[in-house]
């Protein structure tokens, strides 16, 4: 490509922002992503929030789906072992994600562009920390290339 | 129709001056297999094969195929029709009886009041270059469904291996046309004439299958009701779809939406008989829930209803479904089954 | 091995006919070279037609789902990964093992005849026989030996479980060795360690022929859904084309669904009619379950899958604290 082509893709990536779809379960993430937000923690505006009645809802599908569709990132949230409402939802969830997550990787898909992470109802500032440490790995990673669909 | 000789150390030559005026699509070989594919240098072509894994009705109606794309907007739909089917394009090297599919896929493509334009228009801007079968394999049955291993049906131009040299024949106008513009090309002998005669005798001797098809579709519709009959290969059968997506006379299809919030496009995708989804209907019903209608479908509708509405056996013999079949069904089997039925 | 084929008919012939079964699903010879094809046997004249050979490939657990065997008494002829397939099944409440009568067979590797047929190409095999460790093909002005253990088929070069963990008579009474074997833990270790550029040009490279006829899925005896993933609309999953992202997502999900329960049969591979070999990955999806959950499919119909249970205490690695 022409160097003027560069340089503008060049900007392109300076000025990209990762876009992240962010699951979380109604009853602990969520609430503490709420938190967050009532308590005006700063955390990077790059997600989108879908709610779940819990991690146990998130069918796979979904998050391939999303970086098929061109999603740069999915966070998936839930309640801590032990506490999810639903008993034992976020266990079920915790071996399907670590399946997923140990194919796609295997495969050659990025480490870091599925994440996983407990926050609790009152844990707004670990959420917040969790989306910045997201966002960090997936700005590293740049803007999703490989399974996207066009 | 004036006979020639082509070296076959001038083949890559001849592909060279082909590909000056059209896109050339010849067997490469690919892994364990050969398949048709778009010809960038002429050192790709491998004719020293029986025949393709992937059949070439590929070329003409291709596993997935964008019909058109649309985009939504406030101002309503904006439909943008996909026009691939412009280029001029050689088929060279396709055997006799996967020409002879594309006269059966043109009954259905082309045929009456809908002409599928698709379709069609590959078809016109495509010239077919056979490659005659000198060694029929043990599972090619042609001669059975009004074939032969030296059948020219379809071609414009023919190619007979003769050892060192293919015979070279045109068949019609257009094939007269693009020898004209070739340049390596020499003089047939009275010799080569005869050297290709005697392969047809000998290639036609290689086909060991004789199987009676002319007047099975009576018997099949006698079988129609006949589970048992029916029952013996389906319970064989795991309806992986691999006979029908490497069967060069096999044409149905599904049309797919894929949709985004802005907009989408329109996709006719292979589709199998063989499938449970095929039938299911939406409320739920399936009149060919199990094997036994499926597989039953499929060989009625390629040697009874076939025959009896168009005249036609709708398959060519080429033996595909055969060596393919992840459980070896064999139609060879079937036909010769339905066959032995008293009656009809 | 084709010594097992006459204790085999044996045993077949007398569950027939003291009625312990109303089926028996083994494998009958091809009709073209390197071939068999399943048969279904119900009466002692048929049992003839039942072969035991290096062509033996298919796995014939699938055909215990399908409707007209249902509600009967199946004896089924079964190699060491054909076995633990069935375990699967029966540990997931799809095969009830009181009406399956298993008979094993101990397998010392079955021959590839795609690889085979390679060697050969593009001359045409029209007979090919095994002789002690030799297959020797034959065609139009040819004959060929090959030695046996160069053209044994990927999944059993992987395999660890060639006899039968479970059965209700084991052919032969001994279990046997597998003919060779390939170090697969140490293949696999080695594509682990390269990055994921490298692993997804393999994994494109390889699946960039897929022409999606699900063939692997038909074939597979773990894939018994009645409704596929792919066939689903409401919502459609999986894109139907070609493109390398539908390729691409249909066979990571496949894999999904089959983790914690492949067992490495080969049966994908074989079915496939562009020569896909998915051993890598399925060697994988068997390591994954291991590593994580000291889990193996197909050994123990007692033991919950995988992935239809869960511990307190299961690694959680992955999970990002935010720190």
């Amino acid at each position: 490509m022409t160097t003027a082509e560069k340089d503008s893709q060049g900007e392109e990536l300076k000025t990209w922002e990762p876009r992240i779809l962010a699951f979380l379960c109604n009853w602990c993430s969520y609430a503490g992503a709420d938190l967050a937000g009532i308590s005006r923690i700063q955390y990077p505006p790059n997600i989108r929030v879908v709610r779940v009645p819990c991690s146990g809802r998130i069918n796979p599908f979904y998050l391939i789906k999303s970086l098929q569709a061109g999603w740069d990132g999915v966070l998936v949230s839930g309640c801590h072992p032990g506490d999810c409402h639903y008993i034992s939802g976020n266990l079920v969830a915790r071996r399907r994600f670590a399946i997923l997550k140990d194919i796609i990787e295997f495969m050659g898909i990025d480490p870091g562009r599925l994440n996983f992470s407990w926050v609790s109802a009152a844990e707004g500032e670990k959420f917040s920390k969790v989306v910045k440490e997201v966002v960090e790995k997936v700005k590293k990673l740049g803007p999703i290339e490989k399974l996207i669909k066009v | 129709m004036k006979e020639k000789i082509l070296l076959k150390e001038q083949l890559s030559k001849l592909v060279e001056e082909l590909m000056n005026k059209y896109t050339v699509f010849a067997p490469i070989k690919k892994n364990e297999f050969y398949i048709f594919d778009k010809i960038t240098s002429p050192e790709m072509i491998d004719l020293e094969y029986s025949n393709t894994k992937i059949p070439p009705k590929e070329l003409f109606f291709p596993p997935a195929e964008t019909l058109f794309t649309y985009t939504k907007s406030g101002e309503g739909i904006e439909i943008v029709e996909t026009n691939n089917s412009d280029e001029n394009r050689v088929i060279l090297g396709i055997r006799p009886c996967d020409v002879l599919s594309f006269l059966l896929l043109d009954k259905f493509f082309n045929s009456g009041k809908f002409q599928d334009p698709y379709y069609q228009k590959r078809r016109e801007n495509t010239i077919l270059i056979g490659l005659l079968c000198n060694e029929p394999q043990s599972t090619c049955f042609c001669t059975s469904t009004r074939g032969s291993p030296f059948s020219e049906v379809g071609m414009d131009i023919s190619l007979t291996d003769l050892g060192e040299k293919y015979l070279v024949k045109s068949l019609n106008i257009k094939g007269d046309q693009i020898l004209e513009q070739i340049s390596v090309l020499e003089h047939a002998s009275e010799r080569d004439i005869f050297d290709a005669t005697q392969l047809t005798k000998e290639a036609l001797a290689m086909i060991k299958n004789e199987i009676q098809i002319e007047d099975l579709y009576n018997k099949f519709e006698k079988l129609f009701n006949n589970d048992a009959f029916w029952l013996q290969f389906s319970q064989k059968c795991i309806g992986c779809g691999s006979c029908s997506y490497l069967c060069p006379t096999c044409h149905c299809f599904d049309v797919v939406d894929e949709e985004t919030p802005s907009g989408g496009k329109r996709i006719r995708l292979w589709d199998t008989c063989q499938f449970p989804l095929f039938t299911l209907q939406g409320s739920g019903y399936n009149p060919r829930s199990g094997g036994k209608e499926r597989i039953r479908q499929r060989v009625m509708h390629k040697f009874s209803y076939y025959p009896k509405l168009l005249s036609e056996i709708g398959c060519v013999g080429c033996g595909r479904c055969i060596r393919n079949c992840s459980v070896n069904q064999d139609i060879r089997i079937i036909l010769n089954a339905a066959q032995e039925i008293e009656g009809g | 091995m084709e010594n097992l084929q006459g204790s085999m008919r044996e045993i077949v012939k007398n569950l027939l006919n003291e009625q312990q079964v109303d089926l028996v699903i083994g494998y009958e010879n091809g009709t073209i070279p390197l071939r068999t094809s399943p048969c279904f046997v119900t009466k002692e004249a048929e049992v003839q037609k039942l072969v035991w050979n290096s062509w033996c490939d298919l796995d014939l657990t699938k055909f215990l789902f399908k409707p007209e065997n249902q509600n009967k008494k199946v004896g089924i002829i079964v190699k060491g990964c054909d076995a633990r397939a069935l375990v699967v099944c029966i540990a997931e409440k799809q095969i009830e093992r009181n009406k399956t009568f298993i008979i094993g067979m101990p397998c010392p590797g079955i021959l590839d005849r795609k690889k085979i047929e390679a060697a050969i190409a593009p001359k045409e095999i029209l007979e090919a026989e095994v002789i002690e460790d030799q297959v020797i093909v034959k065609g139009k002005d040819f004959e060929q030996t090959l030695p046996k253990k160069d053209y044994l088929q990927t999944s059993c070069l992987a395999c660890h479980y060639n006899n039968p963990p479970i059965y209700d008579v084991l052919v032969g009474g001994e279990p046997i060795e597998l003919l060779t074997t390939e170090d697969w833990d140490a293949k696999l270790s080695e594509f682990e360690a390269k990055s994921p550029e490298e692993r997804w040009a393999y994994f494109t490279t390889l699946l960039r022929d897929c022409i999606k006829c699900y063939a692997c899925r038909n074939a597979c005896p773990l894939c018994y859904c009645k409704e596929c993933f792919v066939d689903q609309t409401q919502p459609q999953w999986v894109g139907k084309t070609i493109d390398l992202s539908d390729i691409m997502f249909y066979h990571i999900m496949r894999a999904f669904h089959v983790a914690g329960r492949c067992i490495g049969c080969g049966a994908c591979t074989r079915a496939c009619p562009m020569n896909i070999d998915l051993r890598l990955l399925s060697k994988k999806l068997e390591r994954i379950v291991k590593e994580r959950y000291n889990f193996e499919a197909g050994l123990n119909p007692e033991e919950p899958p995988a992935m239809g249970t869960h511990k307190v205490d299961d690694p959680q690695e992955f999970v990002t604290e935010g720190n």
